[in-house]
């Protein structure tokens, strides 16, 4: 499925001939609405956690607010086509030295919203802080004590691993992923400026927030020149049908998180533009792996032979996109793993009598838990799997939860955690695969599952531990992929489309799989 | 005099009230399920985590301790702090519990005064679209019992409490807004922000009020003193203007008293859909969030606003109408 990621060549090749441009002038927002000098109004599904440190939460609105302000070395469109294609923004070029040693050549000229010059000691004390243990977010490979950073000159950076053990090329994917952030703010420390307000380098500055809304306006000294659009006003606002009023009666720019319906609704509307993209998020049928009766494998197995994938993306309509692998075919090394469990009830028959459950009898009354109000159809397909589940023995019962609740029950904990299947998607702005495989079924993490298998381990550890990127995904798509597809600590159902509506002169907005806007039209 | 010692007595009346609204308010988030400190902690911190922190934080100790500490605090004036909501005022998904860089915490008192405003600009204007035209359409039924207008008053009546209040925020902003292009609809940019939600409630109140005007003025017209009216020379419209519409304001006023302070309730749903940025919504969220020291809050607040409107209801009751006594 996905093409030749060529990124060790690109890295080789001068990042002077890589221009912005080169994903495609479309994403840059039509001059259209530019002049027109509104400010864009963005009606978000999620709310934010208040707190401004891009350290301190992994919540997925905030992460977009944060594309418009803050500045990353790198970014990646991750198209189906070219998963792995980057452009260069704060970083000019960069190049692994060697196994454990990564250079980073960085933009000269570029200045923070509060007027300090951007350098190599922000992208330091960045990756310094944001890999620290106590960081909420942890995102890095490795705490802070496993990097050596040094900053030669004033326009490179030296990222040295050796002491970590793990590769230097990790930071490749993680670099668009990063936003940079001042070292000023930084050593202000916890409950500093970096909790106060979003100091970035992007093109639009953070003002203030009023209530429900983050209210940003155009930054003048934007390296590339200031935007077009004089602000964007972004707005928690929780219903999608009113979102979606919103953009009707022309007072939201654009809205997220549409309904298959509401796509059908608005699709003839000749003012508003729909936009449908394959996401970075898989959903997932999460097993509880560490209780009864999913500790066995078998029991995994001839669960996910039970459910009929396709009828799923039936219900989802536009909202779902088929994947075969634990990851999202816009992430680095996704292939349609031949070993992913198909709908197949003779099979689940089987090995549901092999572990001792024949036709189901024998096993305990099992819930199945899942929220209703942020995904897209969760209580619709979620119906139907536990009705597929039911038809071949599984006693299961649907628990369907607001939001709230449903989070206070999803992650693993000593025993297992409530239920012993809940419904999540897993959502991160990087092709770095290993944000959804070593957080979720390395035994240091298990997140949601708990799974603690040692032969897993082994191979999530080697496939980071390769030393170049094409290594990397041989081991991942011979070895990584194709052993978690044999032991199915989850099953990913399908790949989630994002889907925006905007306003008809929006059209052509470049909008990232994560959900995260382009909006740095130049003046 | 007799104002002072109303009011004492109402005041004091109220006061009860509102402590018992408070307590059982307080006991119920208690027993119910729902964890905050896991909202707060988030939904990877170990069971051992929650239950350190809810120690720390008193959740722990009987309700009656916890009730007593946190009543305290009110009686100074002191609602407590959002469990979740930080200073700056945003809608908060909840952040780490033990995060150092987390900010201070929203004062539940400062969240609820600038909320409140806009709830009362939204149900003031929903009461006075309601009046007036309850007024028109009641009195006119009123006075002509049987007649073509209260038939009309009864089916306007049976429709408007017919329909779901969120149906008709969403066919009115379609129509309104989207269609027509008259009104705003969402959020809040200005006055006129409010019309739409407050046409949306005063729908939901016309029934009762239409209903309410139209046999009190009946009521009142079949009573002796409009026939002696006639009978001493007055005229049809001074003796409904001057009298029957001036005794029958007693129920309607009584009636008022009661669907303003439902009202506060009933924004809920409206303010959620039309996104308007006043108790209802902070409320929603509130509940959502777990939010303990926001919706007790909100609850205490609430109550204090409905014992004082019936308060000043029935001391205008008394003053329109002396031989009343409450």
């Amino acid at each position: 499925m996905a093409k030749t990621i060529d990124r060790r060549r690109f890295l080789q090749a001068s990042a002077a001939a890589v221009g912005f441009a080169q994903i495609n002038p479309d994403f840059l927002i039509s001059s259209a609405f530019a002049q027109s000098g509104k400010p864009l109004v963005f009606l978000s599904a999620e709310n934010i956690t208040g707190n401004w440190d891009p350290t301190a939460h992994t919540t997925l609105s905030q992460k977009n607010i944060e594309g418009f302000v803050m500045g990353f070395l790198t970014r990646t469109p991750m198209t189906l086509d070219d998963p792995g294609k980057v452009v260069y923004e704060l970083a000019t070029d960069i190049k692994l030295l060697d196994p454990h040693r990564l250079q980073i050549k960085l933009r000269k000229g570029v200045h923070f919203h509060d007027g300090k010059p951007f350098g190599p000691e922000d992208v330091k004390a960045t990756f310094e802080y944001g890999a620290g243990k106590d960081r909420p977010a942890q995102w890095y490979p490795g705490p802070t004590e496993t990097l050596t950073i040094t900053t030669p000159d004033d326009e490179t950076v030296i990222v040295d691993t050796a002491k970590g053990g793990y590769p230097a090329h990790l930071f490749i994917f993680l670099a668009s992923f990063l936003p940079m952030m001042s070292a000023k703010d930084i050593a202000e420390g916890p409950g500093g400026a970096l909790t106060r307000r979003l100091n970035g380098t992007g093109p639009f500055r953070f003002v203030e927030q009023r209530g429900n809304d983050t209210v940003l306006a155009a930054y003048d000294g934007y390296f590339r020149g200031k935007p077009g659009i004089p602000g964007i006003n972004f707005t928690f606002t929780g219903d999608s049908t009113t979102r979606m009023l919103s953009l009707m009666n022309g007072q939201a720019s654009i809205v997220e998180r549409l309904e298959p319906e509401q796509v059908e609704t608005v699709k003839g509307n000749p003012k508003i533009a729909i936009n449908e993209v394959v996401s970075v998020e898989n959903k997932y049928l999460w097993f509880r792996c560490s209780k009864p009766p999913f500790n066995d494998v078998r029991v995994r197995m001839a669960a996910c032979h039970s459910i009929d994938r396709a009828m799923l993306l039936e219900i989802l309509g536009a909202a779902g996109h088929a994947s075969a692998n634990f990851i999202s075919p816009v992430k680095f090394g996704y292939i349609d793993l031949k070993n992913y469990p198909a709908y197949d009830p003779a099979k689940a028959q089987a090995l549901l009598a092999e572990a001792g459950f024949p036709k189901g009898k024998g096993l305990p009354p099992l819930e199945y838990i899942t929220s209703v109000g942020f995904y897209p159809k969760t209580k619709e397909y979620g119906e139907v799997i536990t009705a597929m589940l039911n038809e071949q023995g599984f006693p299961v019962s649907l628990t369907v939860l607001e939001p709230a609740a449903w989070n206070e029950r999803l992650y693993h904990r000593p025993g297992g955690g409530p239920g012993h299947m809940v419904d999540c998607g897993w959502s991160t702005g990087s092709p770095e695969p290993d944000l959804v495989l070593r957080t979720h079924f390395h035994s240091s993490s298990h997140r949601i599952t708990g799974i603690e298998d040692a032969e897993i381990d082994a191979s999530l550890d080697k496939e980071r531990a390769a030393p170049t990127l094409e290594e990397r995904k041989a081991v991942l798509q011979n070895e990584t992929m194709p052993l978690l597809a044999a032991k199915m600590p989850a099953l990913s159902l399908f790949t989630s489309v994002m889907i925006h509506a905007m306003q008809r002169e929006l059209k052509g907005l470049y909008i990232y799989p994560d959900g995260s806007i382009d909006a740095s039209k130049t003046a | 005099m007799f104002v002072l010692s109303f009011l004492a007595r109402r005041l004091a009346q109220g006061a009860v009230i509102i402590f018992l609204v408070s307590l059982l308010i307080f006991t119920l988030l208690r027993v119910m399920s729902g964890n905050p400190v896991r909202q707060m902690v988030g939904g990877m911190a170990p069971d051992s985590l929650v239950e350190q922190i809810a120690t720390q934080m008193g959740l722990r100790d009987p309700i009656i301790v916890q009730f007593g500490r946190y009543a305290a605090g009110v009686v100074q004036g002191d609602l407590g702090r959002s469990f979740v909501r930080p200073a700056n005022g945003a809608a908060t998904g909840g952040a780490n519990f033990d995060d150092l860089t987390r900010g201070a915490r929203a004062g539940v008192g400062d969240l609820i005064l600038d909320a409140l405003p806009m709830t009362l600009q939204l149900a003031g204007l929903a009461l006075a679209i309601a009046l007036v035209f309850s007024a028109l359409l009641g009195i006119a039924a009123g006075l002509r019992p049987g007649g073509v207008f209260d038939r009309l008053a009864f089916a306007v009546s049976s429709v408007f409490i017919s329909i779901p209040n969120f149906w008709l925020g969403i066919v009115l902003a379609l129509l309104l807004s989207v269609k027509l292009g008259w009104l705003p609809a969402i959020g809040y940019g200005g006055f006129s922000y409010t019309v739409l939600p407050a046409l949306v409630l005063a729908v939901e109140l016309s029934p009762v009020l239409i209903r309410t005007l139209s046999s009190a003025v009946a009521a009142q017209m079949s009573e002796a003193y409009v026939a002696v009216g006639h009978v001493r020379g007055l005229s049809r419209p001074r003796i409904v203007a001057a009298h029957a519409l001036r005794n029958a304001s007693v129920p309607l006023l009584n009636l008022l008293g009661v669907q303003f302070s439902s009202l506060l309730g009933g924004v809920i749903i409206v303010e959620y859909i039309f996104d308007y940025p006043g108790l209802g919504l902070l409320t929603i969220n509130a509940v959502l969030q777990r939010d303990f020291p926001l919706i007790q809050g909100i609850a205490i607040v609430t109550s204090a606003i409905f014992v004082l409107i019936n308060i000043l209801v029935d001391l205008a009751a008394t003053t329109i109408d002396p031989r009343l006594e409450y």
